[in-house]
């Protein structure tokens, strides 16, 4: 193989999309050339480079506005602050096409609510932690494991209930700090999980599906039989469930397809 | 992210313009709503929406390139597109002021629309070959040539921050 043949094998190797046989005589080509395994290394650099550029371009809010505005798009009959939420449920399967519900989430879901709400429900409000989070301005006492943040968290509220715990080692994220929140006179406990490319924080306090933003989008998991709602807050979007007395919000910067995926597959079913 | 920061993303790099990159993903919600019973759930719709924003830019925006699109389509195999991008490549002084995303962004504004898609796709929007090839209709092996013939001609654009080999 020569320098030359070798080079879209190298993009294709960076892409993860060499197959095999092709794969085994890059590599022995790479062996032997110093220069290739510098380009390889150089176009992975500039692939990096490529994504992490791509990232920070986001979708303007004056779009999102455009969009859910637009006639063509979401028609104007019975137009108001439930209309499109009621495209999401409760309608018939048959009036519900799937790809209306996925170019809400896509779309709607994180402007929404900071186009419409009023009165700020406690569940949202204790998303406010999340902005000081961001800033670096929560006072989190750090802690060295998940067990030790259960425990500080329990006995702020004097062991009346205990902070949801998940898992999510999987997404590299690792339990890191706990903190207690009085919002509204209820104590809400925040366990932070943080890894290298992102956090969830993880909020619990005793309520009912009441506390649920009135404009949060409402799913229904007929396997676990929960409801989950849907919200968001600038940036930040938040799962809402419930599991007894208890509620859980997850709140991340991951889009919010994945985090109701999520939230889903780590709720313990009623 | 959602898929709507993907896709403006995508059509703020092939319009080169914030207005016109939002036109396009609003007529691409409409296009999308009108042909909603051609969408499979379960398929990737961010692939979906995709390649119907992909056809509306070139049937409109780049209608009066459209031939020269095609041509250039034909003449992958000489250097004629690298010798365009290496003739203005920038002074290096400009290139040292500017932030690395201004750069790429730059840097993907000048080199051409054929080459631009696949990184866009592949490497921003973490589409698969096979993704890629099928909103741009075209075979997976275009996408592999584009890709590595769109990175060489970034990377001399962007070689003060990434070092790769010595020209030959």
């Amino acid at each position: 193989m020569t320098c030359g043949e070798a080079q879209e094998f190298i993009t294709a190797l960076v892409d993860h999309e060499l197959p095999e046989p092709e794969r085994a005589l890059l590599e022995t080509h790479l062996n032997e050339c110093a220069d290739c395994r510098t380009a390889l290394t150089a176009e992975r650099a500039l692939k990096q480079a490529f994504r992490e550029s791509g990232a920070q371009l986001r979708a303007p809010d004056a779009l999102r506005a455009r969009i859910l505005s637009d006639p063509r798009i979401f028609p104007a009959q019975g137009r108001g602050a439930r209309r499109w939420r009621d495209y999401l449920w409760p309608m018939p399967p048959v009036l519900r096409p799937a790809l209306a519900v996925a170019i809400l989430l896509a779309v709607a879901l994180p402007a929404y609510f900071f186009m419409d709400y009023r009165i700020e429900p406690v569940a949202v409000a204790a998303l406010e932690s999340y902005d000081l989070f961001l800033e670096g301005k929560l006072p989190a006492r750090r802690a060295a494991n998940a067990d030790e943040i259960a425990e500080q968290l329990t006995r702020a509220v004097g062991g009346r209930f205990h902070p949801m715990g998940y898992d999510f080692s999987a997404m590299d994220l690792r339990p890191v700090a706990g903190l207690v929140r009085e919002i509204q006179g209820r104590k809400i406990l925040v366990a932070i999980y943080q890894g290298p490319h992102g956090a969830i924080l993880c909020y619990t306090f005793l309520g009912s599906e009441d506390d649920a933003p009135p404009n949060a989008a409402k799913f229904f998991d007929s396997e676990k039989k929960l409801n989950f709602y849907a919200f968001s807050r600038g940036t930040v979007n938040a799962v809402f469930h419930r599991e007894g007395d208890v509620i859980c919000i997850l709140a991340s910067e991951i889009p919010m397809e994945e985090l109701l995926t999520l939230t889903r597959s780590k709720a313990r079913a009623s | 992210m959602t898929h709507l920061d993907h896709l403006y993303r995508f059509a703020s790099h092939l319009t080169k313009d914030q207005e016109q990159a939002q036109d396009l993903v609003q007529e691409t919600f409409v296009r999308a709503i009108a042909a909603h019973e051609q969408f499979i759930p379960g398929t990737n719709l961010k692939a979906w929406l995709a390649r119907i924003l992909y056809n509306f830019f070139v049937d409109h925006y780049q209608k009066n390139k459209r031939w020269a699109l095609l041509e250039d389509a034909s003449n992958e195999g000489n250097d004629e597109w690298n010798r365009a991008a290496a003739e203005n490549p920038g002074p290096e002084s400009q290139l040292l002021g500017k932030e690395l995303g201004t750069q790429i962004s730059d840097g993907l504004a000048a080199i051409p629309e054929a080459f631009r898609t696949p990184l866009l796709l592949v490497d921003m929007g973490d589409f698969s070959y096979e993704e890629a090839a099928a909103i741009m209709s075209c075979p997976v092996g275009t996408i592999r040539s584009r890709l590595s013939r769109g990175r060489k001609l970034m990377a001399r654009r962007l070689k003060a921050y990434v070092k790769g080999p010595e020209q030959k």
